[in-house]
């Protein structure tokens, strides 16, 4: 889901420059000391889960762990995506520079939607409620960016549904192993270590 | 404290467990986030070769050919099952391929004027070698009946006297071309192959962060302690 330069317009690549560039500072004033290096590894872990493929599905498409990544670290998410999306683009040449904001929103966005609507239920609720809470937050995740992706692309001309179909139901194997691996990862962490579910707000 | 080390330790377990999935992932596989296009001149036609980041086909893609300078757009097609798509050259200016892959990838290769033209130049060459025969030959007022015996009998006639330039030229290029054949699928596939991602790279990446994470915690310590003073 990196979008490739040369695709959007310039208010479109402006705007979401813009919005990453907010989502970025909001995410760095409320980073602490103790919260840099969870938020490096995270970025880490985002850097490299795309380059692990699903082959499942009509496309092969890769990992994201948005919804991951928002569940741990709250607004934070936008820094930590923000790096491993510079980076990939310099080194992977996935995306580009001049989409990095756009791209960097699309990915940040859903991780701050999840984590106001599941980090509290993960964190309060029961096993089953936990297990539940982060499946659906690797899953919505990238759902959402997969059609946050499907807007921005209404920019060049397509319908918004008919790109939206493309990218949602070519995720949807993306979003059942995300939702797996974010259910297992937050019992997990729960079990071991509950304070990392703890975001500053 | 005690919390200080075991958050440490589980950065460990969590940064450890992500490098085994990549060594056990990445080196064999890759996804499809990226596109590639890949095109070459010849005989008057330009042959492209589209495909994702993990080797696989971009099947049924739309490619644009513009004229780079001008910007102007001579044709766009689409690609087949394989990722090929194959057209005559327009125009003998330099090329630019725009391929619109699905979901926002778009990739561009540009073919350099000289290679359009060396290989729209082997079709005129061949009509001038042509045409200075037909000329010569009426003026002789050779029958058509021995130029074709000329041409069909190529080897004897070669054998019997030497070959003409254009001739030989002919033959160079049939030899050439058979030769060249798998060399040219070799070339695609090694581009295909340094475009992915390589180990280097992604350790490099993570080191990045690492470096990142040191530098801006430096910072930080910096300023804290500056303020407890």
């Amino acid at each position: 889901m990196h979008i490739s330069e040369g695709v959007l317009s310039a208010p479109v690549l402006v705007a979401g420059a813009l919005l990453t560039v907010g989502g970025t500072a909001l995410g760095l004033k409320k980073m602490d000391y103790d919260d840099i290096p969870e938020v490096a590894v995270l970025s880490s872990a985002f850097f490299i889960a795309s380059l692990i493929h699903v082959p499942i599905g009509p496309s092969s498409v890769h990992l994201i762990i948005n919804g991951l990544v928002g569940l741990l670290l709250g607004w934070m998410a936008f820094p930590s995506i923000l790096v491993a999306l510079a980076l990939q683009a310099l080194l992977f040449q996935f995306g580009g520079f001049t989409t990095l904001g756009v791209n960097t929103f699309n990915m940040a966005a859903p991780a701050i939607i999840v984590y106001y609507l599941l980090n509290l239920p993960v964190r309060k609720g029961n096993h089953l409620l936990t297990v539940i809470s982060g499946f659906a937050a690797g899953a919505l995740g990238v759902g959402v960016g997969a059609l946050l992706v499907a807007l921005t692309l209404v920019s060049t001309g397509e319908s918004f549904f008919n790109v939206a179909k493309l990218t949602v139901v070519v995720h949807l194997p993306v979003m059942v192993v995300e939702g797996i691996i974010t259910a297992f990862c937050v019992t997990f962490l729960k079990r071991v270590k509950p304070e990392m579910l703890e975001v500053r707000r | 404290m005690k919390n200080d080390t075991c958050k440490s330790q589980i950065l460990l377990v969590l940064s450890c467990m992500f490098f085994l999935i990549c060594a056990f992932c990445i080196v064999r596989e890759a996804d499809a986030h990226k596109v590639n296009i890949f095109a070459y001149a010849e005989e008057g036609t330009v042959h492209s070769e589209s495909y994702f980041v993990d080797g696989s086909a971009c099947k049924n893609s739309r490619i644009e050919v513009f004229d780079e300078k001008a910007g102007t757009r001579f044709l766009e097609g689409k690609t087949d099952e394989d990722g090929k798509f194959s057209f005559k050259i327009p125009k003998a200016t330099s090329l630019k391929l725009v391929l619109h892959a699905s979901m926002g990838h778009q990739n561009e290769y540009t073919l350099g004027e000289d290679e359009v033209i060396e290989a729209m130049g082997d079709k005129r060459n061949q009509k001038q070698n042509k045409e200075p025969a037909k000329s010569s030959s009426q003026p002789a007022k050779i029958s058509v009946k021995t130029q074709r015996e000329n041409l069909a009998g190529n080897v004897v006639a070669s054998v019997g006297r030497s070959m003409s330039e254009s001739e030989m030229e002919d033959v160079v290029e049939i030899v050439i071309d058979r030769k060249l054949k798998p060399v040219m699928g070799i070339l695609v596939r090694l581009k295909e192959n340094s475009e992915k991602p390589s180990l280097t790279e992604i350790i490099g990446g993570i080191g990045y962060i690492v470096g990142l994470m040191g530098l801006i915690m430096y910072l930080k310590s910096r300023r804290s302690t500056r303020n407890e003073r």
